[in-house]
């Protein structure tokens, strides 16, 4: 079988903008060209996140290393590049005094698309992300959530195989927020775009994408596979239950799973592979015992992130059950 | 189906040629250019110039209706290159301030809300922006100065007969090479002011004043230090000797078309260096 190409490919690349070096060698291979997949830049304020993208863009000259997207070098073959991909920068990006179709028309001519399907591109795209009724409307007249989707919109406007996403959740309110994460993984799921999102919000990155890769300090320190991390998540467990439990580490360990009692009906779980939740809910009815709450850890993400960049040495309850760390295909 | 029920599908199409896409822009420009009541004014008025060339052509040219008229008068309506110089120092004026109206509006509202990343991250570096929104200049300047130059210079032509083209074929090549050189001049410093200033009108202040400000130096220099050199100074005065060489009109004391032209290209340069250094698609602060 032929190895699948990485979407992205970093070898050794440092960046260096004025004096500092924002980027330091950093060598990693993500995604896979070709599938509606979703990548997580995560890092906090001032790791490189944006820096990363715009080097993918060509907008930044790598002082050492390369970088190569979508089998092309971001510097040599930046407008084979371009020609693939969207992107929806995180500072406001428009002008003012232009209605939200004609400045999406404009770029979408300018991606190739001839005047006439540019136009109708445009409106369509623009109904899409709701701005229909405000598509003749000058951009300056826009409010911050629209002013969000109309950057949205021109991203995905001419159709690319790859959308660069930088903090698109920002200053939206919930709800516009939520539209927003929708419409992401509907460009992903549906239309069959690869999406690389930079964001500090784990939220959105846990929401949307297939993997992650956190950077800090302008290195990459952890590469995870989410859909293995949530598969690992379904088998720890969180439970409290109230009734007799002093035999139930017993007869967890007899299913191969390891239970931790927090005291006061507080249990941690790590249930074996191939064990499913139903066969704990078994287990607990056979006890006798009453489940008042019964959570798969949500938070994974987090002290993933959180562990990564040094803010937190261990997961709380981790001395006993270590969840199995996943393999990436990538690594440091 | 109405774009509005049938919801978002990717683009699938052909898509144009490369060269096509820097059209977009001079495409767009043109027609808001053209819903500013101040450009259309000013257009129309660089047309008046031209009409009454194209009269005194066609009254040189009809020896019927000069009989009877003063030999000095009769003498004072020839078709040379004189004529040409004339009409070329009006028209490049009239392209100043044309420029001076459209140029600020052209990279401004890009740099003011930061739309540079979004045109180059799209298949187009920053030379075809920069060709881009100058050939909205070219397009914008070409009507009031090389087409009804070349037009002056066709009718004459027609009305004189081919022994007045052969010997005077110059003047056609001159207008066209002189204006365009004189475009791509004013097109730069109108692009560079806009990528410079951020407000509009101190840009457009700022086009008029390139060509001002040199001159009124230029000749304060020449008066104070009695330097023939200080011309080069000057992008209207320097023009205007090189159009003088163009035209084959005898030429003036000081530095000779060479050294004009050099002049010019190192303003080329200057203002291309502005350009360089501002239209970026990120600002990088060390």
């Amino acid at each position: 079988m032929q190895p699948v190409a990485p979407l992205i490919e970093l070898e050794g690349l440092s960046v260096r903008l004025g004096r500092r070096e924002v980027l330091h060698q950093i060598s990693c291979r993500l995604g896979a060209a070709g599938a509606g997949k979703a990548i997580g830049l995560l890092g906090p304020n001032g790791a490189g996140k944006s820096t990363l993208i715009r080097t993918l863009l060509g907008f930044h000259k790598p002082s050492a290393g390369r970088a190569r997207i979508l089998g092309h070098d971001c510097r040599e073959g930046s407008r084979q590049v371009k020609a693939r991909i969207g992107y929806m920068p995180e500072t406001d990006a428009f002008v003012a005094n232009m209605t939200a179709v004609s400045f999406l028309r404009l770029l979408a001519e300018i991606s190739g698309l001839p005047s006439e399907a540019a136009l109708e591109k445009a409106h369509e795209v623009l109904y899409h992300v709701g701005l229909g009724e405000s598509r003749y409307r000058t951009l300056g007249t826009y409010s911050l959530g629209m002013k969000q989707m109309a950057k949205f919109a021109q991203s995905i406007v001419h159709g690319p195989e790859l959308l660069i996403l930088d903090e698109p959740t920002n200053g939206l309110d919930p709800s516009a927020r939520r539209r927003m994460l929708a419409l992401i993984r509907e460009m992903k799921e549906a239309h069959g775009m690869i999406v690389l999102l930079c964001s500090h919000l784990l939220g959105d990155v846990e929401e949307v994408c297939d993997e992650a890769v956190i950077l800090n300090d302008g290195r990459v320190v952890h590469h995870a596979n989410l859909e293995e991390e949530r598969r690992a998540n379904r088998r720890f467990v969180e439970l409290e239950v109230t009734g007799d439990d002093k035999h139930l580490a017993g007869s967890l360990r007899e299913q191969g799973a390891e239970g931790v009692n927090e005291g006061q009906g507080r249990w941690r779980v790590v249930m074996p592979a191939g064990v499913e939740l139903e066969a704990l809910w078994a287990l607990l009815a056979r006890h006798g015992l009453g489940v008042h709450k019964l959570t798969h850890r949500r938070d994974s993400l987090e002290e993933i992130f959180l562990k990564a960049v040094g803010r937190l040495q261990r997961t709380p309850g981790e001395e006993a059950l270590t969840p199995k760390e996943v393999p990436t295909h990538g690594g440091l | 189906m109405a774009v509005y029920k049938r919801g978002y599908q990717r683009y699938t199409g052909v898509k144009t040629p490369h060269r096509d896409r820097m059209l977009a822009f001079p495409r767009h420009a043109w027609k808001r250019l053209m819903e500013q009541r101040l450009v259309v004014l000013v257009m129309l008025a660089s047309f008046f110039w031209p009409l009454a060339c194209a009269v005194f052509v066609y009254m040189s040219n009809r020896a019927d209706l000069l009989q009877g008229l003063d030999g000095g008068f009769v003498a004072f309506l020839q078709v040379n290159g004189n004529f040409f110089l004339v009409f070329m120092n009006t028209q490049a004026a009239a392209a100043v301030i044309l420029a001076a109206l459209a140029g600020p509006g052209l990279v401004a509202p890009d740099l003011a809300n930061n739309a540079l990343p979004l045109y180059l991250s799209r298949p187009l570096s920053r030379l075809d922006y920069v060709m881009g929104r100058l050939l909205v200049l070219v397009g914008l300047l070409s009507p009031v100065t090389w087409i009804p130059g070349l037009l002056l210079f066709a009718m004459q032509s027609g009305m004189a007969g081919w022994g007045w083209l052969a010997a005077n074929w110059r003047l056609g090549a001159g207008i066209l090479l002189g204006f365009v050189a004189w475009i791509l001049l004013v097109g730069l410093v109108a692009l560079a002011s806009s990528a410079l200033v951020r407000w509009r009108i101190i840009a457009g202040a700022l086009v008029l004043s390139f060509f001002f400000v040199l001159t009124g130096a230029a000749q304060i220099i020449r008066q104070i230090l009695r330097v023939e050199w200080s011309v080069l100074m000057d992008p209207g005065n320097a023009m205007y000797r090189i159009w003088r060489a163009l035209l084959g009109v005898e030429a003036l004391e000081g530095p000779g078309p060479l050294a004009c032209g050099l002049a010019l290209v190192v303003m080329a340069v200057l203002l291309a260096c502005v350009l360089e250094r501002k239209l970026r698609p990120v600002e990088v602060v060390s």
